[in-house]
């Protein structure tokens, strides 16, 4: 069980990541991207690849991932610089579908739909699972504590308020001189960068990924993690990881609750448990768990 | 001599106790094993028949005493046909509920990703996916696979389009971990009797057109269009051949050629339409209980669900054990060409606990092992669409 709640640990803080990164790119500076299953997986094929094609050693290949999504974000920011709202949001989806079937086609380098295994990690078969699995619920949640730190420190920068305000109205933001495509790009990058480390780790420690481990759902479970916990804040995207991934995996024991039902009647119930707890989340709390507070500057009156 | 108890010795006799019950519980408790099958997904069609047959099969073994004077418990779960869901539901099976082996994993990508879980955890698993590569995992025994690999399937293909007398192939494939493979097999043996592959095309599925693909297979006049296709690509494939006036043979799997895709595109357009698939042993008893367990004629992955749950029991009962390991080491020997023919794992358990030699032949056939983990043989069925319904053409 420890086993097995540990390896859960592991992808909730996967999911954390990427919620913090999207917490960056769309609860900030209000740009939907729907397509952040994409840099997840440029930053667990990248790492992948590197430590498995070219043996070069871990330290290397992280940031390397991260600074290939990084990369990534910014490509795609420039490309939607000119689109908001649904439009943005449709062609991010697009985003993520391509990088998918690039996965599944360029075989010479992805070895398509057989995907990459074997990918080391270290410890691996050195280490009890239950070692294995302590020790990169460790790393991963330092990733996590680093990158709510991160972007807590940016949100309360003048830098976070620049972002807010382009979220408001970016017309009155560059009317304020500020260089809204700039922040818009710093934005991507550092939000992709996340995502792409939160790749990396889910590589590493699944020892194993395919064009199939990066489907739209990814993307839809990371949304609703930052909604539910609360759009714009930081414990609110940690938050709604963990929920969402206790909310899936937990339901997985009703099998055991509730006799009598078919496995495919638990399958069924389980996905409609999933989302009605999620409507009554929304429908309740509709700014999230956490919701953000409205920040005020109190005018001093002399 | 007389035996005194020390108030020291029933002290350490008390605190022993829970060790020693414990480890008579760890004997005699229900043997665990679980089910990750697609429920949900892609592979929905195939999950809820292969988790029924292993529900009514345990249930049979239970009723017959269980396996070495234990029950059977089993925990199924839904792999969503998706490696990372599947990762997570065998992460549980194996975690928390300590099963010593899974059973019916049946996308490829699904078993590749449950594969390394597998054998670090010295848990058996037993699959039905076709992707040749799975066995070529450093598995160290630890997976055995009913479903013939793309391998055998190809050189079937290969061999019974050389004996229809068709020259020239052109394969037409759905993006698959066995397009290519099966392809390069498929023109390889071609090519060892007489005949030529002359092209290849492979395409995204999810398309909703293949007319470019499809002149492009014409355009070289293939004797045979091999069309290694799912039902909702092979459906308008064959409407586009159809309209083409193509009037050559066509070759597909039987996954593909369903009853749906003769609903989808008619009679006229199917006409002709061979489909091949590794046929379970027809006449074989085990075979019929699956039939009478499902009401229907059961799908080729009910049957292999079918053997791999006797071969579980019986390699339990072998071993006197119900490890992983246990299991590992005993699997190939249920399938003793010495032993006595057994179709039914409750027959099979008698023999082993009256100290006899068994040779387990399945509802999918016999069952025998390479050293990697694949099935040596199996029979194939082909079938040939006829006026709007699938008639045997025979069994190889």
């Amino acid at each position: 069980m420890e086993n097995y709640l540990l390896a859960m640990a592991v992808f909730a803080g996967c999911y954390a990541l990427m919620a913090l990164g999207l917490n960056l790119i769309f609860g900030l500076a209000g740009m939907i991207n729907l397509g952040l299953v994409g840099f997840f997986a440029i930053g667990a094929y990248c790492s992948a690849l590197l430590t498995v094609k070219l043996q070069v050693p871990l330290l290397l290949a992280w940031p390397a991932a991260i600074l290939a999504a990084s990369a990534c974000g910014v490509g795609v920011a420039l490309v939607t610089a000119r689109l908001r709202g649904d439009y943005l949001a449709i062609v991010t989806l697009g985003f993520s579908e391509v990088i998918r079937l690039v996965a599944s086609n360029e075989i010479w380098l992805t070895n398509g739909t057989d995907g990459i295994s074997a990918i080391p990690a270290p410890g691996r078969g050195v280490l009890t699972p239950l070692l294995f699995n302590l020790q990169f619920m460790v790393i991963v949640w330092l990733a996590v504590g680093l990158a709510a730190l991160l972007v807590a420190r940016l949100s309360a920068a003048p830098f976070g308020r620049v972002l807010r305000a382009i979220r408001e109205d970016d017309v009155i933001a560059s009317v304020a001189g500020k260089p809204v495509l700039v922040f818009k790009l710093q934005a991507f990058a550092i939000g992709a960068g996340l995502m792409g480390a939160a790749g990396a780790l889910y590589a590493h420690f699944n020892a194993y990924i395919a064009p199939d481990s990066f489907q739209p759902l990814v993307t839809i479970y990371v949304v609703l993690a930052l909604t539910a916990g609360g759009t714009g804040t930081v414990r609110g995207a940690v938050l709604g990881a963990i929920l969402v991934v206790a909310l899936t995996e937990g339901t997985r024991f009703l099998g055991g609750v509730i006799p009598g039902l078919a496995p495919v009647q638990i399958a069924a119930l389980r996905e409609a448990i999933i989302g009605i707890v999620l409507i009554l989340l929304l429908t309740y709390r509709p700014g999230g768990i956490i919701p953000e507070r409205p920040r005020t500057h109190r005018l001093e009156v002399s | 001599m007389t035996l005194r108890t020390s108030r020291r010795t029933a002290l350490l006799g008390g605190l022993a106790a829970p060790f020693v019950s414990r480890l008579a519980v760890a004997q005699s408790g229900p043997i665990r094993l679980g089910t990750l099958t697609p429920q949900t997904g892609a592979g929905g069609p195939y999950g809820p028949a292969m988790v029924k047959v292993a529900q009514a099969l345990v249930a049979e073994i239970n009723a017959a005493g269980g396996v070495a004077g234990r029950r059977i418990e089993l925990v199924n779960e839904d792999d969503e046909t998706n490696p990372d869901a599947g990762v997570r539901a065998a992460r549980k099976l194996i975690d928390v509920d300590k099963v010593s082996a899974i059973i019916g994993t049946w996308a490829s990508a699904v078993t590749t990703a449950v594969a390394p879980l597998a054998w670090e955890n010295k848990v058996m698993l037993f699959t039905v996916s076709g992707a040749d590569s799975i066995t070529r995992l450093p598995h160290q025994g630890y997976i055995i696979r009913t479903q013939p690999n793309t391998y055998l399937q190809s050189t079937t293909v290969g061999k019974y389009l050389a004996s229809i007398g068709a020259k020239t192939v052109f394969a037409l494939s759905a993006q698959t971990p066995f397009a290519v493979d099966s392809y390069n097999r498929i023109a390889e043996v071609l090519a060892q009797n007489g005949a030529k592959a002359v092209g290849d095309v492979i395409y995204d599925a999810s398309k909703t057109s293949f007319r470019s693909e499809v002149d492009q297979a014409l355009k070289t006049k293939p004797d045979a269009l091999f069309l290694n296709s799912y039902t909702p690509d092979l459906a308008v494939i064959l409407r586009e051949l159809f309209r083409a006036g193509y009037d050559g043979k066509k070759l597909t799997y039987g996954y593909a050629a369903n009853a749906k895709l003769l609903e989808t595109v008619g009679a006229d357009v199917a006409e002709g339409l061979i489909s091949f698939a590794p046929s379970p042993d027809l006449g074989s008893p085990a075979y019929a209980k699956v039939k009478a367990i499902l009401g229907s004629d059961p799908d080729p992955y009910s049957c292999q669900v079918h053997d791999h749950i006797s071969l579980v029991a019986l390699a339990i009962g072998k071993a006197g054990a119900a490890t992983g390991l246990a299991i590992h080491d005993t699997v190939r020997g249920v399938g003793d060409a010495a032993g006595t023919k057994v179709t039914s794992a409750v027959d099979g358990l008698k023999l082993l606990a009256a100290g006899q030699k068994v040779n387990f032949e399945g509802a999918s056939g016999p069952c025998k092992f390479t050293s990697a983990g694949d099935i040596e043989g199996c029979r194939f069925r082909f079938d040939v669409a006829d006026k709007g319904k699938y008639r045997l053409l025979g069994l190889i």
